[in-house]
């Protein structure tokens, strides 16, 4: 029963988790740009849900469309002020943009830390549990899990059926080629960019109804998104959703069986046997 | 047989689901200067990449002085003697001309100073002593070409693997590159050159001609059998190409 | 020169203190230039040195009762032994992957330290009483120095010019004849070996060591923001940008420790912007 119960727990917290990689994922495949600030973005969003909650008892749904606007802005104008700058000769492009967000990391979770402090806070909103068969279900989570696969659908069909998602995954696949194809690229970068922070944010309203969470836990996001987008492959959607429940199942068994504090290790431990074990990922087909 | 240099032995390798090169064999003798034509895509990059050691085929041998050479590193053996230039030119952008030669030049020399009074000649003879202290990245095409050969033969290599060194050169630059590689068997050099087309160069400088085809070895021989084969024509050459000859 | 040597003599506490900590990130700096500026491997990661140095000193004075500096010696070689095989399985990674799996390293033996009793867990190592300031400052001089002597070495070494090789094209130095696993693996090694003697210091200067201390990304975030101020892979980057932004770092620490976090983020990002190359290229290019 016990299995049971954290094979379920592992899956709905995999359903947050790929929402927040397939933005993590849009980023890198556009702009082979590693965002190292995505977690904080995350974070930032649900301390504003939980703030929003506490003072105007709005609940996340409500707040999941403003944050899903407040990100992509925020994310456009990192894009335009700040990554588009880095001077075009830098040497190594990708140590300095990874740098760049590196930075812009520290910038976030440090305002974070300035304007909310450095306490835990969440939404506690829907906390009741269904029971079926003797499995709890939380609301709350199933409803996170719910609205990330909509989400993440719905950015699906944005990516596969609108001529800006086309030009993103041409840009993807092959810049040149999109180039080529007289496509926008520095438009392109910026959708991108914003579209993948709004992704962070949206995951990061959902969080804050599942998790407990201060400004400085954004580094774990982070890195949960890049060990699942490294588990499922860089630059494969469906890799993602792949990678981010077995990361959400490793999260949820490691917990269990070895303590929290052990378990905040996994996603590293992950990330680090999985790159160097399968650097193509689960159904990647680019190598690093 | 005791002056055979490389004898590539029935060499495959796929990626996913291209085969890049089927079963190809070739043998190549001290001194000689031997061409691998064949279109775009024939597969000549990639026998390089297998020669070099940065590429490991799925079947078959690659022999080198009588040695396997499968499964060295490359940087081993690049110290047997086998040095190559890159089709894309990859220089190291952000050192001078100088210090991209003297890296090979390493190889004999565990002295810097050493190393770069050797790539001092060498950058001399390939016509770049006045660049010799600018950045990589500040030169010409043409320029990056003859850096890609300075820093091969700072190796001082017994085996030259050239990947289409004429593409981009002006007719007179061609010309003086088949001057020069036909200098090398005079010092004893073998050199295989991966070309495209310019074939009237390619008859000119060559003892002997393999023509690739979608990875796969079509015709062997001296440029005259080769110009007359058939198959090659038809393969490859074609009724524009055969103009040129 | 002079100055640094009789400081311990002259000054109050407080200067004394600020030296020692200048001395410190200069010294972590030089160290992570050797890997990621003349190697070109970026790594998040090289406080994992820097704690391993300070927890084997500390194990080693609290164990065999040895005089101090020589059980800072012998974290130093610890940790430096330790980064052979690690580097073997690490410097597989490339650029972002390395970085990132550098970072859950630290991350990963930080978590793994909490988690045994015998480190003292998260309460910290302590030493027995009684450290000696003057002892600590002149052993981190003298490392400080030695990682600048190293470096001009490398800098002028055929050594050094191979790694700039193989941070230029990996692939072009291995057919140039560069055994490039061999010379990655031994610039991660001297890059190891100065943060490890630096610890065995700084654990001596407390009197105990605790696991968010002493793998503080903090710290690495320091040391990498002020080798990027001075110069990646130059010989006096380091040493410039260390002494000038750890007067502003602590300056900023007095006067905002609220915003610390945000402002150091945000001022790696302007410099990465405003001042790509760093001082010591930019100064190059003025008067060349
Ligand atoms: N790294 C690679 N991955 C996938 N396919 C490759 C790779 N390298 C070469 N190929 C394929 O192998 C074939 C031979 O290419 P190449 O050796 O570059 O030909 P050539 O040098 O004769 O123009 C081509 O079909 C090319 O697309
Ligand atoms: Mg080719």
């Amino acid at each position: 029963m016990t299995v049971v119960q954290l094979v379920v727990n592992g899956l709905l917290l995999g359903g947050v988790f790929a929402l927040s990689a397939l933005g993590f994922n849009i980023i890198y495949g556009v702009m082979r740009v590693v965002n190292l600030a995505h977690g904080d973005v995350v974070v930032i969003a649900a301390m504003v849900c939980a703030l929003a909650f506490g003072a105007l008892g709005l609940n996340p749904l409500v707040l999941l469309p403003v944050a899903v606007a407040g990100g992509f802005v925020l994310g456009a104008a990192i894009h335009r002020l700040l990554l588009r700058r880095l001077p075009a000769e830098t040497a190594s492009t990708e140590a300095s943009s990874l740098t760049l967000t590196f930075g812009l990391s520290f910038f976030l979770a440090g305002g974070g830390l300035a304007l909310f402090g450095g306490s835990f806070r969440s939404v506690p909103f829907l906390t009741g549990a269904f029971d079926v068969g003797g499995i709890s279900i939380p609301q709350a989570k199933l409803l996170a899990f719910a609205l990330a696969l909509v989400l993440a659908a719905a950015l699906a069909a944005f990516l596969r059926f609108t001529a800006a998602g086309c030009a993103i995954r041409a840009t993807s696949q092959h810049l040149e080629g999109a180039l080529a194809c007289g496509v926008d690229i520095d438009r392109v970068r910026t959708l991108s960019y914003g579209l993948g922070t709004a992704v962070a944010a949206a995951a990061g309203a959902l969080m804050s109804m599942i998790y407990n969470l201060n400004p400085q836990m954004g580094v774990q996001f982070t890195v949960n998104a890049f060990a699942v987008v490294v588990i499922g492959g860089l630059g494969s959607y469906a890799g993602c959703v792949l990678g981010a429940l077995v990361l959400g199942l490793a999260n949820a068994f490691t917990s269990y069986f070895v303590g929290a504090s052990l378990a905040e290790a996994a996603p590293y431990v992950l990330f680090i046997l999985v790159s160097l074990l399968m650097p193509s990922g689960l159904l990647g087909r680019r190598t690093a | 047989m005791s002056d055979d240099l490389l004898v590539v032995d029935d060499v495959t390798i796929a990626f996913g689901g291209v085969v890049a090169l089927h079963g190809v064999s070739l043998t190549v003798r001290t001194g000689e200067v031997f061409c691998l034509i064949g279109p775009n895509g024939a597969g000549k990059t990639t026998l390089f990449n297998v020669i070099s050691g940065l590429l490991r085929p799925s079947a078959g041998d690659v022999r080198f002085c009588g040695d396997s050479i499968l499964g060295w590193p490359p940087h081993r053996i690049a110290r047997a003697g086998i040095a190559r230039t890159y089709q894309i030119v990859r220089p190291f952008s952000a050192l001078s001309v100088l210090d991209n030669v003297a890296v090979g030049a390493l190889a004999f020399t565990s002295s810097k100073r050493e190393a770069r009074l050797q790539a001092r000649e060498i950058v001399e003879f390939v016509g770049l002593g006045a660049q010799a202290s600018r950045r990589a990245s500040t030169l010409t095409l043409t320029q990056r070409k003859r850096l890609e050969v300075a820093r091969a033969l700072a190796l001082r290599p017994k085996l030259l693997l050239l990947d289409e060194v004429m593409a981009g050169l002006t007719p007179t630059e061609m010309d003086a590159m088949a001057e020069f590689i036909l200098e090398l068997g005079a010092r004893g050099i073998g050199a295989v050159c991966g070309v495209e087309h310019v074939m009237r160069l390619v008859m000119r400088i060559s003892h002997r001609i393999v023509v690739l085809d979608a990875g796969r070895c079509i015709a062997e021989g001296d440029p005259k059998s080769i110009q007359a084969d058939a198959r090659v024509i038809e393969a490859y050459l074609g009724a524009p190409v055969r103009e040129a000859l | 020169m002079a100055f640094l040597i009789v400081a311990p003599h002259r000054l109050n506490g407080y200067f004394v203190n600020l030296i020692y900590i200048t001395l410190v990130y200069v010294g972590l700096a030089y160290g992570w230039n050797i890997i990621s500026g003349y190697a070109g491997y970026f790594s998040f990661g090289q406080i994992t040195f820097f704690g391993l140095g300070a927890y084997a000193t500390g194990f080693a004075i609290n164990a065999f009762h040895v005089y101090w500096m020589l059980a800072a010696l012998a974290g130093g070689i610890l940790a430096c032994a330790f980064a052979f095989p690690l580097g073997y399985v690490m410097l597989r990674l490339r650029g972002p992957f390395f970085a990132m799996g550098m970072f859950g390293m630290a991350q990963t033996v930080r978590v793994l330290i909490t988690a045994l009793p015998a480190t003292g867990a998260g309460a910290g190592l302590f030493l027995p009483p009684g450290s000696d300031v003057t002892s600590v400052y002149y052993w981190t001089l003298a490392v400080a120095l030695g990682a600048i002597a190293l470096t001009i070495w490398i800098d002028r070494s055929a050594f050094g010019l191979r790694l700039q090789a193989l941070r230029e094209d990996e692939q072009v130095a291995g057919t140039l004849a560069v055994d490039v696993t061999r010379d990655k693996i031994a610039a991660f090694a001297l890059s190891a070996l100065i943060p490890g003697l630096l610890g065995g210091g700084f654990i001596y200067f407390l009197n105990y060591i605790e696991p968010d201390a002493a793998f503080s990304s903090r710290f690495d975030l320091q040391s990498i923001v002020m080798a990027i101020l001075g110069g990646v892979g130059t010989v006096w980057g380091p040493l410039i940008g260390g002494v000038l932004m750890t007067q502003i770092s602590e300056a900023l620490w007095a006067k905002f420790p609220q915003f610390y976090l945000m402002l150091f983020g945000g001022l790696l990002v302007a410099l990465l912007i405003l001042l790509p190359h760093g001082i010591v290229p930019a100064l190059k290019r003025r008067y060349e």
